[in-house]
Formats: C-alpha cells, structure tokens, sequence
C-alpha cells in the first residue's frame, strides 16, 4: 500500500515524461471543459439576472390584481329592458376596480399593502401639456398611493414617499430623455416641471354652481368638447408645478409620469378659479331659452340670441321653450368636487392594483382570496418560474453540448492511458517485481487519468474565466440595450467546482479499463515484454 | 542444511500450455539453498531456470510442489501475499537494469522503499545507504541516461537491496555488459555475498558461474548437475 503523496509523485512523473501525450489528452478535455464553463456561466448568469430582476422589483411577494375578462352578455344593463327596438344604451358593466374592492383586499390577512394604479392621459387629467423650458411634451400620468406597494425602480432621485401628497412628479426614462436629460438623469432630479391646464378647464369631476346654466353636452364633461361653451370657457390655462424627485427605470413602465393618486384626484383644485366672471350666457342647448322669453316661429327670442333647436334653422323653431338670457356676471366660489371613489369609479376604475403580501409563502393563498372577489389576480412565481425553466432549459440544451464535447475528451483519455499502459508495460513487471501490488499498479493509472481530468478541467475553467472577463464588456454592452439589465456575468464559485471536478471524475472513469488491464498483466509477461 | 534453507522446493512442477500442447518447464524439481549462498543457475535458453527463478521469487507460481522462501510458503499466497513477499524477501536484478528513466538513482532505489510505506525522510537514508554499498553515492542525483551501463546495473543492485532482502535474484545481470563491467557488477554481488547476502544468478556466463559457491544446472525442466565450487 502507497502512500497517496507518492501516488501524487509517481503518476504526475510519468505525466511529465509524456508530455505531448498528456498535452493533447488535457487539451481535449479542456475543450469540454471551456465550453461548459462558458456556457453555464452565461446560462446561470440570466437565471441570476431574472430571479434577482423579480426579487429586486419585490415582483415575487406581488400580486397583480387586473378586472377579469369580460365578454358574457348581461341583460341587467339595458336601462329599458324588454324586446324591440329602441334605445337599448346597454352600458359596459361598471368596473370592479374600484376603491371599495381596494378596501376589501387590504383586509385580506398577510396583505401588507395595497397601491392601486390609475392611469390617465393628459386631458383626462385636465392637463394638456407638460413643460419644461422650450420643452413640451404629452402628458400621460398614472398615479397611486405611494405606501410601498408599489415601487418602482429609480433610476435616479427617490421613490414616492407617503408624506407626498401633491406637487411632485416622477418621470419615466423615456421623458427624462424627451426633455434632454439622457444619461443625466440626476440632474433632472429637483427639477420643476410645469403641468399646462386647458383653458376652460374647471377640474376634474367637479360640478359648476348651480347659478351656472346647465352645461352644454356638447362641450363635454369639463369643457373638453368642440364647442366654446360659456363662461367657463374664458377661463385662462393654469399652469401647477410639479418637482421632479425620481427617474424610473424604463423596465418599469414607459412613456408616463408618476403622481400620487391623492394629487391626481385633486389635481383639478388648484386649477379651479376662485370666482367666474362671464360676459353673458349663450343659450347653451336643447333649444331652450332663458327664463321668461317665448320662442316664436321664425322669430328670434331676442336680438342677440335666435332662438331655435341647435343646427335647426330659425324657420322651424317651435314655440314653447323659453328663451332668455343672463349676465354679464361672475360667480364666486361655490365649486364642488365628486369623492375620490366617484372620480375613480367613473374614471373606469383602477387599472391594477399592486398587493404586496407579507410572506413568499403567502402569495398563493392571498391570489386565490382576491380571485374569490371577482377580479384576477397574477402571482410573478408563476413568471419567475417559467423564466428560471426557460433558462434550466437553455443551460441543459448547452450543458449538452458541453458534456458531449466531454465525452469525446472522454474516449481520448482511455486511448492516452490504453497507450501509456502498453509502453509501460515492462516498468509494470519492475514495479510487480518491486513489490506492487495489483490495486496499486490500478490506483496509480487511475490517479493518472484522473489527474489529466484535472489538469484539463483547472486550465479549461481558467480559459473559461479569461474568456468571460473579455467577452464581459462586449456581452455587457449587448446586454444593456435588452431588457436585461441586472445581468452579472461571472463564473460561479461552483462552477469552478463543479467542472474540475467533472472531469476529474471523467478522467477517473475514463481510466478505470486501462488500470485494470494494466493491473491484470502478469508480471513475468509484463517483464518479458519488448 | 534443508532445515535451515533460505529457499527450498519440493517436486515442484511447472506446465505451460501452448495450444493442446503442454510442456513442463520445470519438472518435479527439488531444491534447497542455504543462506548466504552464492548460487549460479546455467542451462541453455529455455531450458526453465528463469522460470525457476520467477518461482523463487514469488514472480510465477508453480502448478505443483512447494516453494518455501525464508519460511514463507509461496504456493498459498495471494497476489497481496506475494507482492509483499517480493517487497520485503526478494530484490530482483535483471539483464536490462529495468530503471525508471524519469527518476534518479536515489529515486530508483526509493522505489521499493515507496511500495513498503516506508517513510520519506528514512527511505532516503536507506536508498543513501545502498547506493554507497555499491559504489555510487555520488551518483544518487543522476538519471539512468546520466550513467553507464556497469552503474546503471549497480543502481539495480541498490534498488534490489534497499528493504534488505533475504535473496537477491539477478536475471543474465552482465547480459548487456562488456566483460570488464560485467566483472565489476559480478565483484559487487560477490562483496554483497560475503556480507552475508543470499545471491542467485541466472547466467549463461561461465565466468559468472565461476564466481558461485554453488552451479545448479538447468536443462529441460530438471536439474541435471549441482556442484559446488
């Protein structure tokens, strides 16, 4: 019985005498082993990237609750019922996205919190355009609840905080580059945008003064529509400030800026006059008149106003409506506004809602709660699951081709040692005759092959790690302009310790056949041999 | 002196098979050698005295008889058994030298020691040791290629008696000799004799025989004539 130092000493001697020999053994296996290090590294690499892209985003404890899919007929929303023609006005089922439902999940146990999403574009919100300078540009908004359910991530500035109630703003990347600030975008933070009201705008929801005639449909719901509708449309554009305090990532979301969704029902206060003055009242619709004026056929009501059904030539008005007029005058205060739920329910609701549960392990249940409220609710461990089979499946199609290369290296380690057994067949008599025993003589061409294994597995991982650190910049540049943003492409420790001893276990087998026949031989053949 | 023998045979048979054809190499061969003998084995080419030679040494195993080697039976050994046997009793000198050409006298003559567990440090005092019985302890650092061809077969020698062996068995060891290097290689065993060392040689060389206390004759299988100097 050797000792191992001495297996270590003898085999790596023999090594060294056949150095061509071992050489190209190494270099076959190195191959493999290159080929798997690379490949694993750059498959275990995106794995990390999109696992730790869920996590950072705190995607894996979020559920993303939407309104379920709705294409069933429902009968309920014919306000006349019944068959025939007519005015069906079957109205799209009202949302289930609504504040009450919000409620409902944040009483879910586990739900840490809840933000609800709201998306609006710029004239819904009552703003035309957002400024910056000479910049102009759209204004697309969604708003939430800033209680950390929802946090984006920044690519520069802060999050929303829950002392933030108005006046401030995140933008996306992509405005952040619109209004020039590509690649700077820490100097866009503290930044002052200028949010651009239509004129004529009276805010969002809210109900002019009963004093005020009655608004013309036609001009819309806050004087949004065609036609120049009365005082209000005389107001002057207002402009709010809005502080820029983050920049959001664009694998967020894009195109938008982010409000809290207290400022975003709100919103419409600042803009909202204190008084109104108006010249005079047109009469708005619907042919009626003022107040105390008979309409005559073919007659104006008055000298300014005909009176006549809009677009009906004065030829066919009817009598009966009134006509009249009022002002000029101004109406002071007075304005009313609708409840946030309302504003939100008629805004169609929630466009999602972000729930965060407090556990990994309670995202499950608290998905399948939220189902049982009529509404859907997406889990990312699902996401996060198909990504990390997308990826095992990629790393087993590569880790193939890396093992197959492996095995040919394999084959060649037999043949090396099959060789080197044959020409050593007379030092195996010596050895025999010294007093070797067979398991030695077998350890020691196992421990050889094994030891080529090694050698070829250390210099393959080494390649391997040189040629990640080059092709990491390029990789790196490719990388960033995909959606892959997170990806650290470096060779795992255990890789490292997997592939050496891969194919040191590869040489060991490998040399199983060539040891045993090398201990096999008898040892006065072995000494006769020639 | 059977009692007392280093080495002794009973009827020991030998056959090889060649195709339907058996031959018997060794013949019911009887033997005794007596410790600290000088023996000579002659005979023509295969007339079985390597054969006897591998069975004393624990090399070859015989088909029939007893082989007895310094109070060992041979013939009931496993392969383990008979590999310590060869490392522990038996050091072997053949015709070719048979060194390791990547390893240095001092690591040649280690060998055995490596094969035995000796320990690092007394295995180099003990090669030390033999290579200087033999003449070479400033050889120890050179490579087989780096020494002669009478050294190279000194180092063999040293190798043969670093477990300090009951017999040395060299094989045709002046074979590749000139006779002036053979007759120095034949010096060095007679001295290692006459330190009390038991020495068998296989030679066709009747110089060599000339220097044995005893000839044992080998031709078809028997031993025809033993005689002593």
């Amino acid at each position: 019985m050797m000792r191992f130092r001495d297996y270590v000493a003898l085999a790596f001697r023999s090594l060294r005498r056949s150095r061509l020999r071992s050489g190209l053994t190494i270099s076959a296996l190195l191959v493999g082993a290159t080929g798997v290090t690379i490949m694993l590294t750059f498959v275990t690499s995106v794995k990390n990237a999109v696992v730790s892209q869920f996590v950072q985003t705190g995607q894996v404890r979020q559920i993303v609750v939407a309104e379920n899919p709705n294409l069933s007929y429902d009968p309920s929303g014919f306000v006349g019922g019944g068959p025939g023609p007519g005015p069906g006005g079957g109205s799209a089922p009202a949302s289930k996205m609504t504040p009450a439902l919000e409620a409902e999940i944040a009483a879910i146990p586990h739900v840490s919190a809840v933000s609800a999403m709201f998306s609006n574009n710029g004239p819904g919100a009552g703003i035309e355009y957002i400024s910056l300078g000479t910049k102009r540009l759209q204004a697309q908004f969604s708003a939430y609840q800033p209680n950390g359910a929802i946090e984006p991530p920044l690519v520069a500035g802060r999050d929303l905080g829950s002392s933030d109630t108005s006046d401030v703003i995140l933008v996306s990347q992509d405005y952040a580059d619109a209004l020039g600030f590509k690649n700077a975008y820490t100097s866009l933070v503290g930044q002052t945008l200028e949010l651009h009201t239509r004129s004529g705008y009276t805010g969002v929801g809210a109900t002019l003064p009963q004093v005020l005639p009655p608004q013309n449909p036609q001009c819309g719901p806050n004087q949004r529509g065609p036609v120049d509708c009365g005082p209000t449309g005389s107001l002057p554009a207002i402009v709010l400030h809005a502080r820029v305090v983050g920049v959001v990532s664009k694998e967020f979301r894009g195109q938008t800026t982010f409000i809290p969704l207290s400022w975003m029902v709100g919103i419409s206060d600042a803009a909202q006059p204190k008084s109104v003055q108006y010249a005079q009242q047109s009469n708005f619709g619907r042919g009626q008149c003022g107040p105390g004026q008979p309409c005559q056929p073919g007659r104006s009501c008055t000298p300014n106003q005909p009176c006549r059904q809009p677009n009906q030539p004065a030829s066919q008005c009817q009598p009966g409506p009134q006509c009249g007029q009022q002002g000029p005058g101004t109406v002071t205060g007075g304005w009313t506004r609708d409840s946030t739920d309302k504003f939100i329910t008629d805004g169609g609701g929630f466009q999602s809602m972000i729930v965060d549960a407090d556990n990994i392990a309670n995202v499950a249940p608290i998905a399948s709660s939220i189902d049982h409220l009529g509404v859907n609710a997406a889990t990312g461990l699902a996401a996060l699951a198909e990504q990390k089979n997308k990826a095992n499946a990629l790393g087993a199609v590569l880790g193939a081709l890396g093992l197959i290369a492996l095995g040919i290296a394999a084959l060649g380690v037999t043949n090396t040692m099959v060789m080197s057994v044959l020409e050593r067949t007379r030092e195996i008599g010596v050895m025999r005759a010294l007093g070797a025993r067979r398991s030695t003589i077998r350890r020691l061409f196992t421990f050889e092959a094994a030891a080529l294994g090694f050698f070829g597995g250390l210099f393959g991982v080494i390649i391997g790690y040189v040629f990640v650190l080059v092709a990491k910049p390029i990789i790196g540049r490719a990388v960033k302009s995909g959606k892959l943003t997170g990806l650290n492409f470096s060779v795992p420790i255990w890789l490292i310790v997997l592939v050496i001893a891969g194919t040191t276990a590869i040489g060991f087998v490998s040399g199983l056949l060539p040891a045993r026949r090398a201990a096999k031989l008898d040892p006065v053949e072995a000494l006769r041999y020639e | 002196m059977t009692a007392t023998a280093v080495v002794r045979l009973d009827d020991v048979t030998k056959t090889y098979q060649l195709g339907d054809e058996s031959f018997n190499a060794l013949n019911a061969v009887s033997l005794a050698i007596a410790p600290g003998a000088f023996v000579a084995i002659m005979g023509p080419s295969g007339s079985g005295k390597s054969t006897l030679a591998n069975i004393i040494g624990g090399l070859d195993r015989p088909t029939r008889g007893n082989v007895v080697v310094d109070g060992e039976n041979l013939a009931k050994m496993n392969d383990a058994a008979l590999s310590r046997f060869r490392n522990e009793k038996i050091g072997f000198v053949f015709q070719a030298f048979n060194l390791k050409g990547d390893s240095t006298a001092l690591e040649n003559v280690m060998l055995p020691l490596v094969f035995a567990r000796i320990r690092p440090a007394e295995r180099k005092a003990r090669a030390a040791e033999c290579l200087e019985r033999v003449g070479l302890s400033e050889r120890q650092s050179r490579l087989p290629n780096q020494l002669s061809g009478g050294e190279r077969q000194r180092v063999a020698i040293a190798r043969a008696l670093a477990n300090d062996p009951a017999m040395i068995i060299a094989d045709e060891p002046t074979g590749n000799l000139d006779s002036a290097r053979g007759d120095e290689i034949v010096e060095v065993l007679e001295a290692l004799n006459e330190e009390g060392v038991t020495v068998m040689v296989i030679t066709h060389d009747q110089r060599v025989g000339n220097h044995a206390h005893q000839i044992i004759e080998v031709r078809d299988g028997t031993l025809h004539r033993m005689r002593k100097r």
